[in-house]
C-alpha cells in the first residue's frame, strides 16, 4: 500500500492532504460550533468607532499593542480584568496582537482620557519622555472614511447577523440599541454627532474647526474607538 | 448522538488509524530493505546524486510500460 | 532540435532567482531600518514629518514581514523548484511548451502581485492578520499564482522519466498543499462593497476593504492555525526540500538514511498542524486546545530533529568539506540553526515559559534565528549552488563568500542573543511585584531598559544585510564576469573545486 502511494503522485498528494488537514478538523471545527457568544454588556460598534478601528488597523497599531489581558496578577494589576472570549464577539478581524512593544490596550478606555490620547498621539514624547512610539500627526489632518465604516457595519449586519437596531442586554439588566443609519447621509450625520461629543474634550483648534465644518479627522474616530475599549 | 460525542468517536478512530498506519509503515520500511520493484530505499538518494538529464533513472517510467 | 542534445531549461529558475535577491534586499533593508527605529525613534520621521506616515514603524512592519516571507522566501522556493524539480524528475522544461508558458505566466503574475502588495501596504490597506495582511484582490492573485505553481509541479511530475518521487518532491508537494489550504481558510473575507444600505445604496465606501468571515476568538484561532503553519509550510517544509537536494549534491554524499527522511516527512506533516495553539496560551481559546498546542509543540522536536540529524550525519566522514567549502558551511550552519530553533520553539511553547516569553522580544529572536540562520542561509546556499550551473560560469569569488558567511553568522548571533536578553528581562519586569504586592515597574521602565539590546539587534541585522549585499554582488559578478565553464565540468565537482 505504502509503495503504491509513493508511485502515484495524485493519491500521494491526497494522502498528504488528509494528514495535514487532520489537526484543523479536530481543533477548529468543534469550536466553531459553539464559540463567540457576546458577553452581556458587549455592544456592536458604532459607525464612528468602526471608522476608528479601521484607522487603528490602517496604521497597524496591533503590530505593537496587544488587546488580550492574560489571567495573571501582574496583568490584571496593570491592565484590568482579564479578557473574556465573548468580549470579542463583534471583532472582525480580532486584534489581539502578538507583541507588546507598547502596553496592552484592551481596557485602555478605563484609564485614559480623550485629552490624554489627543496629546499622546500628536507627540508621544511630550507625555512619556522616553517613549519609543512614533507620533501620528497626520491623523489630525486626514479625514476618517465614514463611507467604508458604514459599509463594514452593513456587511456585519447583513452577512453575519450582528444585532444593529436591536436591543442588546447590558450588565445592569437594561437594554441598549446601537443604531445603524438607513443611508450614507444618515450614517454620516450619526457619526458627526458622536464626533462632536468627542471633540468637546479636545484642544486642537483645527480638529474642532473641521468637525464644526462637518468633517471627521481620523484622530476623532480613533479616540472614539479607544475610549470604547473597556 | 450529539456533535461532541460524534467528534470524540471520530477522533478516537482517526487516531487508531494513524497509529496503525505509522507503525506498519515503519515495519514496512525496515523489514523490507528493498521495495517491491527491487530497489533498495537507500538507492533513492541517487535520484539527487545522478540527476544529469542523460543519467539512467533509478527506476525508469519506461521500464514499466515494457512489462 | 534533433541534433541538439536535450538540456535542462532554467529560464524560469533564473527569473525567480532575480526576485529572490531583489525582494531579499528590499525586505531586509526595511527590517534593519525598523529595527533601528525601535532603538532610535527619531528615525520614524527621517524623511520629514510630511512623509512620516510612510516611514513609521507600524506602517513598515507588515512590509518587512511580507517581503521577506512572500518575497524573498517564496521566490527562493519557486527558484529552487524550477531547478530541482526538473533534475530529480529527469525531465526538462524545454520538453513542454505548455509548462514553460505556465512557469513564465506564474512569474509575471507574481511580480504584478508583489507590486500591488507593496503599494497597498504602504497606503495602509491591511487586514491586520499577520502574514495575511493583503486585501482580497491580492489574495485572489496569490491564489492564481499558487494554482499555476501547482500546475507546474504536477505537470512536470506527469511527464517525468524517474518513476519514484525524490524526498524533495514530497516536500514541495506538501508546501503546495499546505499553503493552499491554510491561505484559503485564513483569508475568507467578505468585501464590504457587497453590502446594501436600507436606502438601496450599493458599492459603498472603499472597494478594497473587506472584513473577516470569523469573529473574535474564532478569528484568532484560524489566524494562528494559519500563522504558525505558514511558518511550517513556508519556512520549514520547502527549506527541508532544498537541503535534501543541495547538501547531498554539493557534498557528493548520499543522504545518511533515506528511510529516516521518509519517516520524518510523515511525522512533520502530522504533528506541525497541531502546534498553532501555542500562540494562544492563556488567551480565551478553550484550554484543551492550548494544552494540545503546547504538547504537540514538544512532540514536534522528533520529526524536526529527524531531518536535521539526517542532514548532519550525511556529512559523516566528510567533515573536512565543511572546513574547505563555504557553501557547505552555509548548509551545515543552516541545519544547526534548524535544530536550535526547533528546540527553542518547544521550550517557549511550555506554558510556564510562555507566560514570560509571550509578547516579548524573545519571540522575535526565535523567529529570526530560524529565518536568518535556517531559511536565509539555506536559500543563499541553494542560489550559490545553482548560479554556476544555470549561468554556466564559475562562481566569482570564494573568499567573498567565506567573508559573507562569517559576517552574517556574527550578525545572527548578535541578533538572537540581544533578543533573548531583551525578552526575558522585559518579561520578568512586567511580572515583578514589590514587597507590598504592587507592580514594581511601570511599562515605560521596561521599555527604557531595552535600548542597548535594540541597538545591538539593529547592528546584528545590519551585518546580515551587508552580507546579503555581498551575496547579491557575488551572484551578479558570477553572471557577468565569471569564467565560462561547461555544464559537464560541474556535474560531480563542486563549483568550489572548479
Amino acid at each position: 500500500m505504502f509503495h503504491w502511494l509513493e508511485k502515484h503522485p495524485f493519491f500521494f498528494a491526497v494522502g498528504v492532504f488528509v494528514v495535514i488537514a487532520f489537526a484543523g478538523l479536530i481543533e477548529i471545527v468543534p469550536n466553531f460550533a459553539q464559540a463567540s457568544r457576546p458577553v452581556i454588556g458587549t455592544t456592536p460598534y458604532s459607525t464612528l468607532e468602526i471608522a476608528g478601528r479601521q484607522a487603528y488597523i490602517k496604521n497597524s497599531c496591533n503590530a505593537c499593542h496587544s488587546q488580550l489581558i492574560r489571567p495573571f496578577k501582574s496583568e490584571t494589576d496593570r491592565y484590568g480584568h482579564y479578557s473574556l472570549s465573548g468580549e470579542y464577539a463583534y471583532d472582525r478581524p480580532f486584534l489581539w496582537g502578538s507583541k507588546r512593544t507598547g502596553p496592552d490596550l484592551h481596557r485602555v478606555g478605563n484609564y485614559r482620557t480623550t485629552e490624554w490620547h489627543e496629546n499622546h498621539m500628536k507627540d508621544p514624547q511630550a507625555i512619556v519622555p522616553t517613549s519609543i512610539m512614533p507620533g501620528y500627526p497626520w491623523m489630525f489632518t486626514t479625514n476618517a472614511d465614514i463611507d467604508t465604516a458604514y459599509a463594514e457595519q452593513l456587511t456585519a449586519a447583513q452577512f453575519f447577523g450582528v444585532p444593529y437596531n436591536k436591543p442588546v442586554p447590558m450588565k445592569d439588566g437594561s437594554t441598549t440599541v446601537v443604531k445603524l443609519g438607513n443611508s450614507i447621509a444618515e450614517a454620516h450625520a450619526m457619526a458627526l454627532e458622536e464626533a462632536k461629543a468627542v471633540v468637546a474634550n479636545m484642544k486642537d483648534q483645527d480638529v474642532k474647526d473641521a468637525v464644526a465644518r462637518g468633517e471627521i479627522p481620523e484622530i476623532v474616530a480613533l479616540i472614539a474607538y479607544l475610549n470604547r475599549l473597556k | 448522538m450529539n456533535f461532541n460525542e460524534f467528534a470524540a468517536y471520530a477522533y478516537f478512530f482517526l487516531i487508531m488509524f494513524l497509529v496503525i498506519g505509522t507503525y506498519s509503515y515503519i515495519y514496512h520500511l525496515y523489514k523490507n530493505r528493498k521495495d517491491v520493484t527491487g530497489v533498495d530505499y537507500e538507492d533513492y538518494s541517487n535520484m539527487a546524486l545522478k540527476d544529469d538529464i542523460d543519467d539512467a533513472p533509478v527506476k525508469s517510467m519506461s521500464d514499466d510500460k515494457e512489462k | 532540435m534533433e541534433n541538439r542534445p536535450l538540456e535542462y531549461d532554467y529560464t524560469v529558475a533564473k527569473m525567480f532567482m532575480l526576485t529572490t535577491i531583489v525582494l531579499g534586499i528590499v525586505g531586509m533593508t526595511i527590517g534593519v531600518f525598523i529595527a533601528f527605529e525601535l532603538a532610535f525613534p527619531g528615525l520614524n520621521t527621517i524623511l520629514g514629518s510630511g512623509l512620516a506616515e510612510y516611514t513609521n514603524f507600524s506602517r513598515l512592519r507588515p512590509l518587512h514581514t511580507d517581503s521577506v516571507a512572500f518575497g524573498f522566501t517564496v521566490s527562493g522556493i519557486f527558484a529552487t523548484w524550477f531547478y530541482v524539480g526538473q533534475r530529480v524528475l529527469k525531465v526538462s522544461m524545454a520538453e513542454s511548451k505548455f509548462l514553460m508558458f505556465v512557469g513564465k505566466l506564474q512569474f509575471w503574475l507574481y511580480v504584478i502581485g508583489v507590486a500591488a502588495a507593496v503599494v497597498t501596504l504602504f497606503m495602509g490597506y491591511t487586514t491586520s492578520k499577520e502574514y495575511a495582511e493583503f486585501e482580497w484582490p491580492i489574495d485572489i492573485a496569490i491564489v492564481i499564482v499558487w494554482v499555476l505553481w501547482g500546475v507546474s509541479i504536477f505537470g512536470l511530475i506527469g511527464i517525468r522519466r524517474e518513476k519514484s518521487l525524490y524526498i524533495s518532491i514530497w516536500y514541495y508537494i506538501a508546501t503546495f498543499l499546505g499553503v493552499a489550504m491554510l491561505y484559503l481558510f485564513n483569508n475568507m473575507e467578505v468585501p464590504t462593497m457587497l453590502a446594501t444600505s436600507p436606502a438601496g445604496e450599493t458599492n459603498i465606501g472603499d472597494w478594497l476593504h473587506s472584513i473577516s468571515m470569523y469573529a473574535g476568538t474564532n478569528d484568532a484561532l484560524v489566524q494562528w492555525w494559519y500563522g504558525h503553519n505558514a511558518v511550517a509550510f513556508v519556512f520549514t517544509v520547502p527549506i527541508v526540500a532544498m537541503i535534501y537536494y543541495f547538501l547531498p549534491k554539493e557534498s557528493g554524499q548520499a543522504i545518511y538514511s533515506y528511510k529516516l527522511s521518509l519517516l520524518s516527512f510523515w511525522g512533520l506533516m502530522f504533528v506541525y498542524l497541531w502546534a498553532g495553539g501555542h500562540h494562544l496560551l492563556f488567551s480565551t481559546v478553550p484550554d484543551w486546545m492550548q494544552t494540545m498546542g503546547s504538547v504537540f509543540s514538544v512532540v514536534l522536536i522528533l520529526p524536526s530533529w529527524g531531518s536535521a540529524i539526517n542532514m548532519l550525519l550525511t556529512m559523516k566522514g566528510e567533515w573536512q568539506q565543511v572546513a574547505a567549502s563555504p557553501l557547505i558551511k552555509f548548509m551545515i550552519l543552516a541545519s544547526t540553526f534548524y535544530m536550535f530553533s526547533t528546540l527553542e520553539g518547544p521550550i517557549q511553547a511550555i506554558k510556564s515559559v510562555n507566560a514570560i516569553a509571550h509578547f516579548t522580544d524573545w519571540i522575535v529572536g526565535h523567529v529570526h534565528d530560524g529565518t536568518l540562520g535556517w531559511v536565509g542561509f539555506m536559500i543563499i546556499a541553494a542560489l550559490y549552488h545553482m548560479a554556476p550551473r544555470v549561468f554556466k560560469r564559475e562562481l566569482y569569488s570564494k573568499s567573498l563568500m567565506a567573508a559573507q558567511f562569517w559576517i552574517q553568522t556574527l550578525g545572527i548571533v548578535l541578533y538572537f542573543t540581544s533578543m533573548w536578553i531583551a525578552g526575558i528581562t522585559q518579561g520578568m519586569m512586567w511580572r515583578a511585584h514589590d514587597e507590598f504586592g504592587n507592580l514594581a515597574y511601570s511599562f515605560i521602565d521596561t521599555v527604557d531598559v531595552l535600548h542597548p539590546y535594540y541597538a545591538l539587534r539593529g547592528t546584528g541585522g545590519l551585518l546580515y544585510l551587508v552580507g546579503f549585499f555581498m551575496f547579491a554582488y557575488n551572484i551578479y559578478k558570477t553572471m557577468t564576469a565569471g569564467r565560462r565553464v561547461e555544464e559537464s565540468e560541474l556535474q560531480n565537482a563542486s563549483p568550489m573545486g572548479a
